[in-house]
């Protein structure tokens, strides 16, 4: 493994580790997804068939919605000290990008996998034929989100607004990971193959993956 | 107000009112009747939105590159500015989907969907400036956003070719325009009234933005007073005389 994957896969360790000992998002996110999934119900209607069409949907933006407290979980915020100690330690800006980016998704694909039973349960969404194709739609919405989430932390790191603007920035920005994700599943639910939405996913992987390429730098110098 | 700012105000409300006169003298849409008017407020106002945001990217790319102050205020004003057309733009789209097709908002359509994301994407943009007070800090983080940004544009205005949803195609920027000589004369004069109206409105926030870095500069500096200026250096005039 050469120096940058190296140093991208320390700081991802890094990272979760904290995350380990403090339990932010096992603890605290995926109960409170789980919470709302089960309040949504009771505000549009507890009628089986409802729930059963709307289930995935619903799955989908509670996974991009409360994703973002994922994506901005406290343990993820690096203070100018430490910044600079990772900068002074010759750590490669898009390394570290990479590393952060790499945690966050790590832990999106564990939400995403620990509320997956909680809506098969709660709503009983019609099953489709091919799920090997939603969880790989899963793993491209932890990336995408991942890197998203990644960029607006690094753009409104140290403000002391950053929890209320963070979502606002990634929100409207996570609407092809949203569009994609359903569709994948509403494809297979059709009997179409849902490799149209597949590649839209990963298109905007790879665009996130260029912009934080080359913005890490920049913003290396905040 | 300066001369120039004096005229340039006197001159886009006089275009205006020329807006609005051609806009009563074309004619009536056969299908949509006088509701075809609400377009010569709409289209421009898109297409306003969209070269604001393009000269914003443009404004953020020079900073980055040179770091001039002036590029950010560019950018931060054209942003403000494109905002407001985003808003006009959804507005006046909605007052006219109403009665023509029968709602004010279309959830499967992709140009109103792609359009409302473009409207908060930048108003995040604002949102994080009003956030920095480090002029540096914000220039640099904005610069990154404003230039990010931006690929909500194509998005949107490739929309109606990518996804054929309810709102039309291209109209005029195609080789066969299909709209009527008088209709495209008065969307040409309303599109150029607007453009005069956007160069306005930057320059005002231009000066506004350099009114309020002042105050904010003058606060800060009332704020955190230099180590030992409460004391005063003897008046050698005084003890001159004395």
């Amino acid at each position: 493994m050469n120096r940058f994957w190296l140093q991208a896969a320390e700081v991802a360790r890094k990272d979760l580790l904290i995350e380990g000992r403090a339990g932010e998002v096992l603890h605290i996110t995926i109960p409170f997804g789980a919470v709302a999934l089960l309040l949504l119900p009771l505000a549009v209607g507890t009628d089986l068939t409802l729930l059963e069409n709307i289930g995935a949907g619903l799955y989908w933006v509670i996974v991009l919605l409360f994703g973002m407290l994922v994506a901005f979980r406290q343990t993820a915020d690096e203070g100018p000290a430490q910044r600079d100690m990772l900068a002074m330690m010759m750590v490669d800006p898009v390394a570290r990008f990479a590393g952060k980016a790499g945690a966050t998704a790590a832990l999106l694909a564990l939400f995403e996998a620990a509320l997956l039973p909680v809506v098969v349960v709660l709503y009983d969404p019609v099953p489709v034929g091919g799920w090997g194709w939603v969880v790989v739609a899963g793993l491209l919405v932890a990336v995408g989100m991942a890197m998203i989430g990644t960029l607006a932390a690094s753009v409104t790191a140290g403000l002391r607004t950053r929890n209320t603007l963070a979502p606002l920035l990634v929100a409207p920005l996570s609407l092809p990971l949203l569009v994609g994700a359903t569709q994948v599943y509403n494809s297979l639910l059709g009997g179409d193959s849902p490799f149209v939405f597949l590649t839209l996913l990963v298109a905007v992987d790879l665009g996130l993956a260029i912009v934080g390429v080359l913005t890490a730098p920049i913003m290396e110098e905040t | 107000m300066t001369r120039f700012e004096k005229s340039g105000l006197w001159g886009a409300l006089a275009l205006l009112t020329a807006g609005a006169v051609v806009a009563v003298w074309s004619p009536p849409d056969a299908i949509q009747g006088d509701y075809v008017r609400i377009m010569f407020v709409h289209v421009p106002s898109a297409w306003l939105a969209f070269l604001a945001f393009g000269v914003a990217m443009a404004a953020s790319i020079t900073w980055l590159v040179k770091r001039s102050p002036t590029a950010d205020a560019v950018a931060a004003s054209s942003v403000s500015v494109g905002v407001f057309f985003t808003a006009l733009a959804l507005l006046t789209g909605m007052i006219w989907g109403r009665p023509v097709w029968g709602t004010f908002w279309d959830w499967g359509d992709a140009r109103m969907m792609t359009t409302a994301v473009m409207f908060f994407v930048y108003l995040g943009y604002l949102a994080l400036r009003r956030a920095i007070d480090d002029p540096l800090q914000r220039a640099r983080r904005s610069a990154v956003l404003g230039v990010v940004a931006f690929a909500q544009v194509p998005i949107v205005h490739f929309s109606v070719v990518w996804w054929r949803t309810l709102h039309q195609g291209p109209t005029i920027v195609r080789p066969d325009p299909t709209i009527d000589g008088r209709m495209l004369a008065a969307l040409l004069v309303n599109l150029f009234t607007f453009t005069v109206i956007y160069v306005v409105l930057v320059l005002f926030r231009l000066r506004l933005s350099s009114a309020e870095e002042s105050l904010r500069a003058r606060m800060l500096s009332a704020e955190n007073p230099l180590a030992g200026s409460a004391v005063a250096s003897p008046d050698l005039e005084v003890l001159r005389n004395a």
